[in-house]
């Protein structure tokens, strides 16, 4: 019997239906992860390229070099490091604005043979790129400074200013946007003050000291980003010390006597004990007799 | 019951066709993730590749090849060997430049082809910096000078010959 206004569906059909939306939902599923993989792929590709455009970045005999990165669409680049093993780890990861949003970041791309110091999160489309020598006191490694955002050095001592005016165009001594950051070496309470003398660097209530070169990566980088490419190239100077230390034997046995082994052993010692960055202070004398005992060596190591 | 059998035999030919179209997608879907895992496999080749380049040019300036100031007419691209026969099979750096070899090569004056180590040395002409036993890529190579410090009747003197730096990557299968 059949009442009227009854909706009369077969099995078949009913099956059909359920079958259909359920083939639907999963191909709708799975286009969306698919996307988001692509992203992620694109994100990572993006990152491990960065890492093979970092190689021009080794300087040999001069002072520093720069590079521009200019990408299509907005990115945020983020700056991780590791300080585990024998030399940590550089990361990054990226993440690109598409249909007006952030993708979920892609996979780590890590390298150990380099040190970025810049914030947690770089965020733009043009990204600079500056590399300065540290030398401690053989040369170390290159430092790079990423940065996007707009920095005004003020009142710089003429060394800095000469020095800047080969960095790129972000960085400023004058004619300063409100928006850029303030970087001040003789008066207090601007975004970053520098202690020139008593070499630190105070960003708010944190104190970042340094070394040489090192006062740029204080200026540019986060002090977490900061403290842990410092400890890793500290890592890098206890392996330089060591590898130094066998070549001083090596050319001893040939007759070639440098006489710089007991201060290599000390600097090697004092760099694995190395904690955070005030620890330079104690160490810094080393490196200077070290320099200085090399430089009138009858057999330069460096 | 004649009703019945022939509303199973509809559900039985939905079914298989189901099954069909699952499968179907399956085997379009396996196709296009292999196609997919090819290509990134090649930009992962391409991208190793690329840094070899790079690298090989900048690599006898790193500070663990580099001559600095020790020999007299050391410029760019002057590779100590004095520290890279002490530098040679170190564990610590294994991943450090994350490539598969990275060797030099002495290309004048010519003699025959022999591995150094730490007893032969200098009397060699191929220094095996490091190597690792993997599916390596072509060689990507950068002239350089191969500098280190002699002794003649107690006179130190610098040595300077030309050589190669010979760099391959890992490739990905």
């Amino acid at each position: 019997m059949k009442t009227r206004g009854e909706l009369q569906i077969s099995f078949g059909w009913l099956f059909a239906i359920i079958a259909g939306i359920s083939i639907l939902f999963l191909a709708i599923f799975i286009s969306t992860k698919i996307i988001k993989t692509e992203q992620g792929e694109a994100d990572t590709t993006t990152a491990k390229k960065l890492d093979v455009l970092l190689n021009p970045l080794e300087t040999s005999f001069e002072s520093g070099k720069t590079t521009t990165i200019a990408l299509s669409s907005e990115t945020k680049i983020y700056n991780k490091c590791e300080d585990i093993g024998n030399f940590g780890k550089q990361l990054i990861q990226i993440s690109q604005k598409s249909f007006g949003e952030y993708s979920d970041t892609g996979i780590d791309v890590s390298f150990p043979n380099k040190y970025i110091f810049s914030d947690e999160v770089v965020e733009g489309k043009k990204f600079y790129l500056t590399s300065k020598p540290f030398n401690y006191p053989f040369k170390v490694s290159d430092l790079i400074f990423l940065t996007s955002k707009e920095y005004c050095f003020v009142d710089a001592p003429e060394e800095i200013e000469n020095e800047i005016s080969d960095f790129q165009e972000n960085i400023k001594v004058e004619n300063c946007s409100d928006e850029s950051v303030k970087i001040c070496f003789m008066e207090e309470g601007c975004d970053v003050d520098v202690y020139w003398g008593r070499q630190y660097v105070q960003k708010g209530d944190e104190k970042l000291y340094f070394s040489e070169n090192l006062l740029y990566a204080a200026i540019f980088s986060d002090k977490d980003i900061y403290e842990c490419q410092v400890k890793r190239l500290m890592k890098r100077t206890e392996e330089l010390a060591s590898l130094y230390l066998d070549k001083s034997v090596f050319v001893a046995n040939k007759g070639c006597y440098s006489n710089l082994e007991i201060e290599l052993i000390s600097l090697k010692e004092s760099a694995k004990n190395f904690d955070i960055s005030e620890n330079f202070d104690s160490i810094d004398y080393l490196a200077d007799s070290l320099n200085q005992k090399n430089k009138m060596s009858e057999c330069k190591l460096w | 019951m004649v009703k019945n059998k022939s509303a199973q035999l509809k559900i039985q030919q939905m079914t298989f066709m189901l099954i069909a179209v699952t499968l179907f997608f399956v085997l379009v879907g396996l196709f296009v993730l292999s196609i997919k895992t090819y290509g990134l496999k090649k930009i992962a080749n391409n991208l190793e590749e690329e840094n070899a380049k790079l690298l090989v040019a900048k690599l006898a300036n790193s500070p663990e090849f580099s001559c600095g100031d020790v020999y007299s007419y050391s410029e760019i691209n002057c590779v100590d060997a004095d520290k890279v026969i002490v530098l040679k099979d170190r564990k610590e750096y294994a991943d450090f430049w994350k490539v598969a070899n990275i060797e030099i090569r002495k290309i004048y004056p010519v003699t025959a082809n022999k591995e150094c180590s730490l007893k032969n040395y200098p009397d060699c002409n191929i220094i095996k910096v490091f190597s690792k036993d993997v599916n390596a890529g072509a060689y990507q190579s950068n002239f350089v000078s191969l500098c280190r410090t002699e002794i003649l009747e107690g006179e130190k003197y610098d040595k300077c010959e030309l050589a190669k730096i010979l760099v391959n990557y890992e490739v990905k299968e």
